[in-house]
């Protein structure tokens, strides 16, 4: 028995929901084409309405995994990870995208993209810190990581494009996490679920 | 016995594999799920059942029982006796795994 991945088992349940990437990603995508008044979404209520058809989506999905997978809360640590954890990230993407590229004082103004290149940063410390790094979360955010610090990124503001890159790889991301998620716990039919959980009895 | 063979007794009732499967599970938890906790430990329904009955009864876990969505749900916590125990257990292990060097 491995102490370790019992212990693990819960930070791999709270990350590893790969599913849950996907309207996550949609959004990073939607934000960018809502940017560029793509089609319809030049309306803004085209867009507020594809965002909530996303949330629902996330939300069936949270509700899947609920179902099949089971219920827990993280420990209060684990929490409180969770909440520097997301304060950090979001100063880390203002600041560093203003450090790099913005009209701000400070700023290096440097050809490059800095929302693949910070949310990228971000991604890299959460999985590292929360379940450790795979071999596809290297791939998939140091892509997109030295895709945004290539210095090409001339011209005017890339922001909606760096959006599209973000989006796609939050969904790839999203698709290989689930099927790590599958191999730790267990394909969905696995258990007999038709009578409800036995100790409910 | 002496006192250094005293001092290494494992905790039987945490010791067997699927109880302390389950509490390990738990100690890294606020609480859980009968159905997270037949995924992340693979006991069976039956297994993980008649554990928890055990358990609950040495008053390591609390069990309670709700309906979620008009459905059944059982959710497990370490009390905290609970967290004591399984803490000095794998202490203990470390201890012997250490002697056994």
């Amino acid at each position: 028995m491995q102490r370790r991945e019992l212990e693990t088992a819960a930070a791999n349940y709270t990350y590893l929901r790969g599913l849950l990437y996907i309207p996550l990603g949609g959004l990073f995508v939607l934000a960018a084409l809502g940017n560029w008044k793509v089609g319809p979404l030049r309306h803004n209520w085209v867009f507020l309405l594809v965002a909530l058809a996303l949330a629902a989506v996330a939300a069936a999905v949270n509700r899947y995994y609920n179902e099949v997978y089971g219920r827990l809360t993280p420990s209060t640590a684990q929490q409180v990870r969770a909440g520097i954890g997301l304060v950090l990230a979001v100063a880390l993407m203002l600041g560093g995208a203003t450090l790099l590229r913005s009209q701000a004082s400070w700023s290096l103004d440097l050809p490059v993209n800095p929302i693949p290149v910070c949310f990228a940063v971000v991604m890299l410390v959460s999985y590292a810190i929360g379940v450790g790094l795979r071999a596809h979360h290297v791939i998939i955010w140091g892509a997109l990581l030295v895709a945004g610090a290539l210095p090409v990124w001339n011209g005017p503001d890339p922001s909606n494009i760096g959006l599209l890159l973000c989006g796609a790889a939050v969904i790839v991301c999203g698709v290989f996490d689930h099927r790590l998620f599958v191999h730790t716990f267990g394909p969905p039919r696995a258990i007999d679920y038709e009578n409800g959980d036995v100790a409910a009895r | 016995m002496s006192q250094l063979a005293e001092e290494l007794v494992l905790d039987r009732l945490i010791h067997e594999p699927g109880r302390l499967a389950i509490l390990t599970v738990l100690s890294s938890v606020t609480d859980a799920d009968f159905v997270f906790l037949l995924r992340a430990t693979g006991l069976t329904k039956g297994n993980l059942s008649s554990h928890l009955s055990r358990l609950e009864d040495a008053g390591l876990v609390a069990i309670e029982k709700r309906f979620v969505r008009k459905k059944p749900n059982t959710n497990v916590a370490l009390t905290a006796e609970g967290r004591r125990r399984i803490a000095a257990h794998w202490e203990q292990l470390e201890r012997l795994k250490r002697l056994g060097k």
